[in-house]
């Protein structure tokens, strides 16, 4: 009607979700050369500002890690019930879930030493997400009631009792009216790594890889991927989908909330925010990394990244909205040109679509 | 008076030359058909006439005047209608809204607009109900409301796409009589097919199309016979089909099934007490008309579907109470009707589907053995026959044959006592077909006991040593292929009962 249009590929571009971020990301850091050009700043000082803070020297390393590790664990999350088809969309009130379950561990052995306290709160943590995550995947492999709708809202169920605790029950008598809990013992503080980093990175790294590679190799990640391409084709081999389904969503969930637990270990006391966005995050991470467990690392890295660099360029004077944008165009640049790798552009009547073909 | 003229219409895409210069002529109040297998260009051509291609080359004539359609809406504007194979229509709304939609008069009442609908209906003698939901239709219901769509936008050239693929004897013996109505007024009827019979019986005139070419254009249905039509779809005078020819006798049986009922979910008896034995090197073929319970009974002994009661054996186990893995593992392969989504999964590519059935055997422990996969995917595709570009790349780029010969040599891979082929066959081309019967006869002829559930009668009466015929969910009827008429066992198929 307008002469082009988008006509799926027969085969899609090999190894292309790398191009296309690639692609995405110059063309997007074009776009954002423009904006800064009339906003009256030197393109090339500022995305050198925003690479230095990023990667510049340790310090900008641990910066930049400590944004990778709940974007890469939250991303996890979502990735693995993403490659078979299902959408953890509580990923947010999983990690609320975490935090508190880890505060509470806290708040029952404020004594135990470090060594014992950190991998207890970090194992509640992990429970307190699973948990939360059970209501839906029991619902989803049981009743079939749709696992998006339940997992979003029990984001402000999660909400709301981290309120009430940190207004009530948990409230801090010496914050005088701040809504926040009492700080944590210091030995519940996770151990230093390098610069502002923590142990948390080794645990994320470790995570990561661990079902990244399982995911990709296993008999159980191939489970996972014949029940995503098709329910009918697994139950023909013999895979039980609400097993499947009822363990892949509680294992989302507790990924989501080994985030609270680490979030908790990086911080002094459980606030109202301490999720902090990380959960909706990791959506856009495993879109990224088309729900792939095995590319979440690298799009986290990067992600982590542009976050600390957009920070540092507001120091130059470049205004907040700007810095946005900048970032705002990279993610859609990059999961733009994903497009183009399934798809192409075609002058309208002359191609056709894959439906078409397929009839031809 | 001609009503539709395709002059030396080319249409490329790449790396596919889907009409190479075919020509159509279609006269006014007349039933055409347009013959060819699968490939031959019929449906790129009725898209070109329907406005959804543009063609390359040749020129589209409606009642003698040139016409340049760039998009569906010019070529509905001037009269043509299209019925897909999948319909499309909008579930939640109802027939009258689905027919009118996009095209009601601005101002009207509902009911109004329904008594219009059911007059027009009524004029073609179409039954349907105005105010149901399209959701709540059989696919025979669902079809005349794409045709009252057609005609509430007054289509003169009425075009259906294989429509009789959905429909019982009976619903099609009833599309019959609404194109004839449909005739009468003058209208013309391009009707798309692979079948012999319902072109005999329902079309004036057929035009052959074979590799994007028409072959013969605007012969009578009456100069048409099954071998006439073979030679002109395939190009060279193939018999029909072999009478396969038994290489061993049939031995001890290798799968029993007895009285077995399914129930749907609506609490319909949709097999209703049937009971088969299959034994050591015999080829069982059952007959039917689509939706008499062969679906339901193949997906219950292959363990799919629950069962209301029956008993399930394969060689000396009872699979009754097993799930589709076991059974499988005790022997028991299953070439589902859907290939693609059941039997295959579409996204994954030809290694991950090579060892689908195998997966928790290649490698220790919960890793897989990816070399043992990728020798394992090289070697059926080498024994056969597969073509694909890459092994890691997902399965859609591959042809109907191609998909049919990975899922069949896989599941034929473990060498099983028996198997289950399901439409085997279905809209694959003549050397697909070959190539899968070919395999079908080879496995028998090794032993293995095939239950082959077909709706081509050629096919079954070629291959089977038995001819059972389910109606309603029940095996009515027996018969001989050596013996039997194809006018017998299409009888029983209709429901008149056997013997």
């Amino acid at each position: 009607m307008f002469g082009l249009r988008l006509a799926k590929r027969e085969n899609p571009i090999r190894g292309g979700q790398f191009l296309a971020f690639t692609v995405g990301l110059l063309v997007a850091l074009l776009i954002g050369a423009v904006l800064l050009v009339v906003a009256g700043h030197s393109p090339l000082d500022i995305y050198t500002t925003m690479a230095d803070a990023a990667f510049g020297d340790p310090q900008a390393w641990s910066t930049t890690l400590n944004q990778a590790v709940p974007l890469g664990l939250a991303g996890l999350a979502v990735a693995v019930a993403g490659s078979m088809g299902l959408w953890n969309i509580g990923a947010e009130g999983q990690i609320i879930a975490g935090a508190i379950a880890g505060s509470w561990v806290a708040r029952l052995g404020p004594d135990l030493a470090g060594p014992i306290l950190i991998p207890l709160m970090i194992l509640a943590a992990v429970v307190g997400g699973a948990l939360l995550a059970l209501g839906p995947a029991l619902a989803r492999a049981h009743l079939g009631v749709n696992e998006i709708i339940t997992t979003l809202m029990l984001n402000e169920v999660a909400i709301r009792i981290v309120r009430y605790l940190v207004n009530g029950p948990w409230k801090d008598p010496a914050s005088i009216g701040f809504p926040v809990a009492p700080e944590l013992p210091d030995q519940a503080a996770l151990p230093t790594l390098f610069e502002r980093a923590n142990i948390a990175v080794i645990i994320a790294a470790a995570v990561l890889a661990v079902f990244g590679y399982f995911a990709a190799r296993s008999k159980w990640g191939f489970e996972l991927r014949v029940a995503g391409s098709s329910e009918k084709a697994a139950e023909y081999v013999g895979i039980s989908l609400k097993r499947k389904i009822l363990t892949v969503l509680v294992l989302s969930g507790a990924i989501a909330g080994l985030v609270g637990g680490l979030r908790l270990g990086s911080t002094d006391r459980i606030v109202e925010g301490i999720a902090e966005g990380w959960g909706f995050a990791g959506i856009i991470v495993a879109a990224l990394a088309l729900m792939r467990p095995s590319g979440v690392a690298a799009v986290a890295l990067a992600f982590g990244a542009l976050r600390v660099g957009g920070v540092a360029i507001k120091g130059q004077g470049v205004p907040a909205s700007i810095s946005e944008i900048i970032q705002a165009i990279v993610l859609l640049g990059a999961l733009g040109a994903a497009v183009f790798t399934t798809y192409r552009i075609d002058r309208a009547g002359s191609g056709s679509t894959s439906t078409e073909a397929a009839t031809a | 008076m001609t009503a539709v003229q395709l002059d030396n219409i080319w249409k490329r895409f790449p790396g596919v030359i889907a009409n190479a210069g075919a020509s159509l002529t279609v006269e006014a109040g007349s039933v055409h058909a347009v013959l060819g297998e699968n490939g031959a260009g019929k449906t790129t051509l009725m898209n070109v006439l329907a406005g959804v291609y543009r063609p390359d080359e040749g020129t589209v004539r409606l009642d003698g005047i040139e016409r340049h359609f760039a998009k569906p809406s010019d070529a509905i504007a001037a009269g043509v209608g299209m019925v897909y194979q999948e319909f499309r229509l909008i579930p939640t709304f109802t027939v009258t809204e689905n027919v009118a939609l996009g095209a009601a008069p601005a101002v009207l009442s509902k009911s109004a607009l329904e008594k219009q609908v059911s007059e027009l209906a009524e004029r073609f003698g179409l039954q349907t109900d105005p105010g149901r939901e399209v959701w709540q239709l059989s696919m025979g219901e669902r079809q005349r409301v794409e045709i009252l769509k057609a005609l509430w936008r007054d289509a003169r050239v009425l075009i259906l796409d294989e429509p009789t693929a959905v429909l019982t004897p009976d619903e099609a013996a009833e599309l019959g009589r609404i194109t004839a109505a449909m005739a009468a007024e003058g209208r013309s009827i391009i009707f798309i097919s692979h079948k012999l019979d319902e072109v005999k019986t329902f079309c004036d005139e057929a035009t052959v199309l074979r590799g994007g070419k028409t072959v013969a254009s605007s012969l009578s249905v009456d100069d048409l016979d099954a071998g006439r039509m073979a030679e002109l779809m395939v190009g060279e005078a193939t018999a029909v089909s072999q009478r396969r020819v038994r290489s061993r006798p049939i031995g001890d049986p290798v799968m029993d099934v007895q009285d077995m009922v399914v129930h749907d979910v609506h609490g319909r008896a949709v097999v209703a007490g049937v009971s088969i034995a299959v034994a050591e090197g015999e080829i069982v073929g059952i007959a039917g008309v689509a939706g008499n319970g062969q679906r339901p009974l193949a997906d219950a002994i292959a363990g799919l579907t629950p069962t209301t009661s029956g008993r399930v054996q394969v060689g000396t186990h009872d699979l009754s109470q097993l799930n589709p893995r076991s059974r499988n593992e005790h022997g028991l392969a299953y070439v589902p009707e859907d290939r693609i989504g059941v039997g295959l999964a579409p996204r994954m590519n030809a290694v991950d589907n090579s060892i689908l059935r195998t997966y928790r055997t290649l490698g220790d422990g919960p890793f897989i053995d990816r070399g043992a996969a990728e020798e394992r995917t090289t070697d059926l595709i080498d024994r056969y026959n597969i073509k694909v570009g890459r092994v890691d790349e997902p399965l859609a780029g591959l042809s109907g044959g191609n998909l049919q010969r990975l899922l069949v040599g896989r599941e034929l891979d473990d060498d099983p006592v028996a198997l289950i082929a399901a439409q085997p066959t279905r809209g694959l081309d003549v050397q697909g077909v070959k190539a899968i019967q070919d395999i079908l006869v080879e496995q028998a002829a090794s032993g293995v006991g095939i239950l082959l559930i077909s709706e081509d009668l050629e096919e079954l009466f070629a291959l089977s040593d038995r001819l059972l015929v389910m109606h309603e969910g029940s095996v009515v009827a027996e018969f001989n292929p050596d013996s039997a008429t194809r006018a017998e066992v299409g009888a029983a198929m209709a429901g008149a009962g056997g013997h």
